[in-house]
C-alpha cells in the first residue's frame, strides 16, 4: 500500500517528486492525475508508481484514490479559480479517506514584494494584483480557520518561492531570455531572487511527509543562500555567452507598460481571469498560435544574439518578483524537521545547465563546447 | 460521387483534427461521413452532431457491412492493423493515422493486404503538409547549405492533448506508444523526406518499468550525420536546425510558416514561403491552399487521399513509408540504453541507470 499519495503529480513538481521516490526504491508512491494527459509524464515508472486518476476538485472520487494513504501531497496547478475549491476537496477527501498529513503546497507569492522581514506565521496580503496569488492566499486562510478548528488531517502548508532548475518552464524562458539577451534587469538587479531548487523543494516535502517529524503549521522553503537577481542572471546567462551587466534596465519605481504586459494586466482582471480560463480551451489552435506568436516577438534563430537589445518588455509577475526585498526565513522548516536543503546554488546551476544544454532550449552549438557533452547526444 | 467515409476512433485526433477538414470536404460534395466507430458510445455521439446523415457503431464489422469506400483509422496504435486489414479486406481505401503500428510485422500485413485488395493505403503524415518544412525540404534538398555537415532535430513540451484513453501510455507490451511512436514517426518521416532513408547509430530513453517519455537519437543519413531528441516532458527548442558547409537554416517544428538561413557566418533571414498544395479533387482545377493550421494540413492530406483513390495518384506518405519510418523506431529500440541524466545527484542517476528497462530485461 503506498504511503505517500501526490495529488497532481503529472506536473512539474510532482514528477519531480514521484521520480525522487522511484529512484529511491522506496514503497511505489501513489500518484493521482485528473486527466489521462497528465499521465503522459509518468508513464516512464510504469509497475513502479500506484497510478490512479481522480478529480481534485471532487470529494468522492479523490477520496477512494486517497484511502489507504497516510499523507497527501497536494502539488496540483490550474487556473485560479479553482486553488481554494481545491484546496477545501483535497482536505474533505483526506478527512473521508483518514489520511494522517496533507501536505499542502503554496506559494511565498502570497507575500508579495516583502518590502520589509517577514516570518512563517505572517498572513498573507489580504489584496494582491495577481489572481494566483490571491487564491494561494485564500487557501491559505481557509486551512488556517480549519486547523484552529481541529479534527480532520494535520496539516502542514510549504512556501516555496520560485522553483527553479531542471523540468521547470520558468527557468528555460529565463535562460531564453539571457542567450537571446533579452532579459532584463529590474534597478541594479539587487531584489532577492527568493528561489527554491527544484531538488530541495523535494526533499523538503519529503521531510514534511515523515510523519515522525515536525508538526502541523506554515513554513518557507527555499535555498540555503541569499541570491539577487544580478546574481542568478550572472550565475545561469554567463555560460550561456550572456554579459549581463549589458542587459537592458528598467526602473524598480513604476512598472513600464507594454503591449504584452497590457494584456497580461487584462487577463489577471479578476471576472476576465475566469472568463479566459474558461474559453481558452476553445480558442481554435491557429488564432492561439498567431496571438502568441504575435506577443512573442522575433524567433532568435540564433543563440547567443550577437545584440543586445537596448529596451526589452517585461512581464508584471517578473517585475515583482525582481522587487522583492528580503528572503523569506527558512529557519522554522529547518529546525522542525531537521533540513538542509540538499543542493548549493552553485550546484543547481550546474545541474540546470546541464539540462538546458540536452534540450537545445538555450544553448547553441559553441555554448554546448564550453559546457561540455552533459548529454549523450 | 462522394466517397462515403467511415471515421474508426472518435476521441481527441477525430474531433480536434478530422472534423473541421471533414466538414468542409462534405459542404463541397467530396465525401460524406456514413459511419461513426468507437466503443465509447458517447465520443461517436459527440462527433454525429456534426455529421447528421452517419450512423453510429459500436463495431467496425457492423459499418463496413453497410459499405465504405475510405476508412479513417483513428484509434489508438494497437488498433491499427487489424482494423486496417478488416476494412481493406472490405474493399475500402484506408487513411490510417500514424503510427502506422506497433510493429514493422504489423506494417508488412498491412502493406500485403493493400496490395492483394488493390485499395490505396495511406498513413496520416501531415507535417509533410505544412509549407515550411516542405519549403526547407527543398532547400535540403537543393543544395544551398552546401554539403550538410549535421543536423539536430528537437521537439518537446509537456504533453497537452486531451486524449480519451491512456492507451498511448501503457507499457509497450500492453499497446503503449510511448514518445517514440507518438511524436516519433511524424519526426522520422519528416527526416527521411528531407535527409533520405536514415540508420540508427545510438538509441536513448528514460523508461525505467514504464514506457519512454523523452527519446534521443544518433542518426546518419545519405547527406550527413544527424540527431533527433523528443520529449513528453520537457520544453525543448522545437527545432531542425541544419549545419552545412554553406551556412546554417532553422526550421521551427511548432510552427507551419517559418524558417530561416544564413549563409557563411551572415546574419539569419526569415524565408517567404512559397509552397502550396493542391485544394480540389478534381483533375482540372488549379486550387491550392497553403496550410495555415493542422485542420487545413488535414484538409488537404484529405484532397490528397482522395485524389490517388479518384485520379490514381500516390499520396504524399503510404504503406510502405509508413513501414520505414516503423523499422526505424523498431531498429532504435533493439540499441536502447539510459538516457544520461547528469543533472541528478550521483546517487539516482546510478538507480536510474540500475532500473532503465533494458538493464532489468
Amino acid at each position: 500500500m503506498s504511503r505517500i499519495a501526490v495529488i497532481g503529480a503529472g506536473g512539474f513538481v510532482g514528477v519531480s517528486l514521484i521520480e525522487s521516490s522511484v529512484l529511491g526504491s522506496e514503497a511505489p508512491p501513489r500518484a493521482i492525475v485528473r486527466n489521462f494527459r497528465n499521465m503522459a509524464s509518468l508513464c516512464r515508472f510504469g509497475s513502479a508508481v500506484d497510478l490512479r486518476r481522480a478529480d481534485a476538485e471532487d470529494v468522492s472520487s479523490l477520496a477512494e484514490a486517497l484511502r489507504g494513504a497516510e499523507v497527501a501531497v497536494n502539488v496540483t496547478t490550474g487556473p485560479p479559480a479553482g486553488i481554494v475549491r481545491s484546496t477545501r476537496t483535497i482536505h474533505e477527501a483526506c478527512r473521508s479517506a483518514g489520511v494522517r498529513r496533507f501536505v499542502h503546497l503554496s506559494s511565498a507569492v502570497v507575500y508579495g514584494d516583502v518590502p520589509e522581514p517577514i516570518g512563517d506565521d505572517a498572513p498573507p496580503l489580504s489584496k494582491h494584483w495577481m489572481p494566483y496569488a490571491r487564491a494561494k492566499g485564500a487557501s491559505e486562510v481557509w486551512l488556517r480557520e480549519r486547523m484552529s478548528q481541529g479534527g480532520g488531517p494535520e496539516v502542514i502548508v510549504l512556501r516555496p518561492g520560485i522553483v527553479w532548475g531542471v523540468r521547470s518552464s520558468h527557468t528555460v524562458d529565463l535562460a531564453r531570455s539571457l542567450s537571446a539577451k533579452t532579459a532584463v534587469l529590474v534597478g541594479a538587479g539587487s531584489g532577492i531572487f527568493n528561489g527554491i531548487y527544484i531538488a530541495n523543494l523535494v526533499a523538503a516535502i519529503r521531510a514534511a511527509c515523515n510523519l515522525s517529524a515536525g508538526t502541523a503549521g506554515f513554513y518557507n522553503v527555499g535555498d540555503t543562500e541569499t541570491v539577487t537577481w544580478l546574481e542568478f542572471f550572472r550565475a545561469l546567462g554567463t555560460p550561456l555567452g550572456c554579459d549581463v551587466e549589458r542587459l537592458a534596465r528598467v526602473s524598480s519605481e513604476r512598472f513600464p507598460w507594454s503591449l504584452a504586459a497590457a494584456i497580461d494586466a487584462i487577463q489577471n482582471f479578476g471576472p476576465v481571469n475566469l472568463l479566459y480560463h474558461r474559453v481558452k480551451g476553445h480558442i481554435p489552435d491557429g488564432l492561439k498560435s498567431a496571438i502568441r506568436a504575435r506577443l512573442e516577438g522575433p524567433y532568435a534563430y540564433q543563440f547567443p544574439a550577437n545584440d543586445y537589445p537596448l529596451r526589452s518588455g517585461i512581464s508584471r509577475e517578473l517585475w515583482h518578483l525582481q522587487r522583492v526585498g528580503h528572503k523569506l526565513p527558512i529557519a522554522k522548516f529547518a529546525r522542525s524537521f531537521t533540513f538542509t536543503p540538499p543542493v548549493f546554488f552553485q550546484e543547481g546551476i550546474r545541474r540546470s545547465l546541464g539540462w538546458l544544454a540536452s534540450l537545445r532550449s538555450a544553448a547553441g552549438p559553441r555554448t554546448l563546447e564550453r559546457l561540455g557533452t552533459l548529454h549523450g547526444n | 460521387m462522394s466517397l462515403r467515409t467511415t471515421i474508426v476512433g472518435c476521441g481527441a485526433v477525430a474531433q480536434r483534427l478530422y472534423r473541421k477538414p471533414l466538414q468542409m470536404l462534405e459542404k463541397r460534395g467530396i465525401l460524406q461521413v456514413a459511419a461513426l466507430v468507437d466503443p465509447q458510445e458517447q465520443h461517436a455521439a459527440a462527433l454525429s452532431r456534426y455529421f447528421r446523415s452517419a450512423r453510429t457503431h459500436r463495431s467496425l464489422d457492423e459499418a463496413l457491412a453497410s459499405g465504405s469506400d475510405l476508412t479513417l483509422i483513428l484509434t489508438p496504435a494497437h488498433l491499427h492493423c487489424e482494423q486496417t486489414v478488416q476494412a481493406l479486406q472490405h474493399g475500402s481505401h484506408v487513411l490510417c493515422e500514424k503510427p502506422m503500428a506497433n510493429s514493422a510485422t504489423d506494417c508488412a500485413r498491412m502493406n500485403a493486404a493493400a496490395s492483394e485488395c488493390s485499395r490505396v493505403l495511406a498513413i496520416g503524415m501531415v507535417r509533410r503538409f505544412f509549407p515550411a518544412f516542405a519549403q526547407f525540404r527543398d532547400i535540403i534538398q537543393s543544395g544551398q547549405l552546401g554539403a550538410l555537415r549535421c543536423f539536430e532535430y528537437h521537439e518537446g513540451h509537456r504533453f497537452d492533448w486531451d486524449v480519451t484513453t491512456p492507451a498511448a501510455f501503457r507499457p509497450r507490451s500492453s499497446g503503449g506508444t510511448g514518445v517514440l511512436f507518438d511524436i516519433g514517426p511524424h519526426v522520422v518521416d519528416h527526416l527521411q523526406w528531407t535527409f533520405g532513408e536514415l540508420e540508427v547509430s545510438s538509441y536513448r530513453d528514460d523508461a525505467l518499468a514504464g514506457i519512454e517519455s523523452d527519446a534521443a537519437l544518433q542518426l546518419r543519413s545519405p547527406l550527413g550525420p544527424g540527431s533527433m531528441h523528443i520529449s513528453w516532458d520537457c520544453p525543448h527548442a522545437n527545432e531542425l536546425r541544419v549545419f552545412g558547409s554553406g551556412g546554417e537554416a532553422v526550421l521551427r517544428v511548432d510552427r507551419f510558416d517559418q524558417l530561416a538561413l544564413r549563409r557563411e557566418a551572415g546574419r539569419f533571414e526569415p524565408q517567404p514561403l512559397s509552397v502550396s498544395f493542391r485544394a480540389d479533387a478534381s483533375r482540372s482545377t488549379g486550387k491550392r491552399l497553403s496550410p495555415k493550421s493542422y485542420p487545413e494540413a488535414v484538409y488537404v492530406q484529405l484532397i490528397q487521399v482522395v485524389r490517388a483513390i479518384e485520379l490514381g495518384e500516390s499520396p504524399a506518405c503510404d504503406g510502405r513509408a509508413g513501414e520505414r519510418c516503423v523499422r526505424l523506431l523498431e531498429a532504435a529500440l533493439a540499441r536502447a540504453e539510459a538516457l544520461p541524466v547528469p543533472w541528478l545527484a550521483p546517487d539516482d542517476q546510478a538507480a536510474f541507470r540500475r532500473l532503465h528497462w533494458r538493464s532489468v530485461a
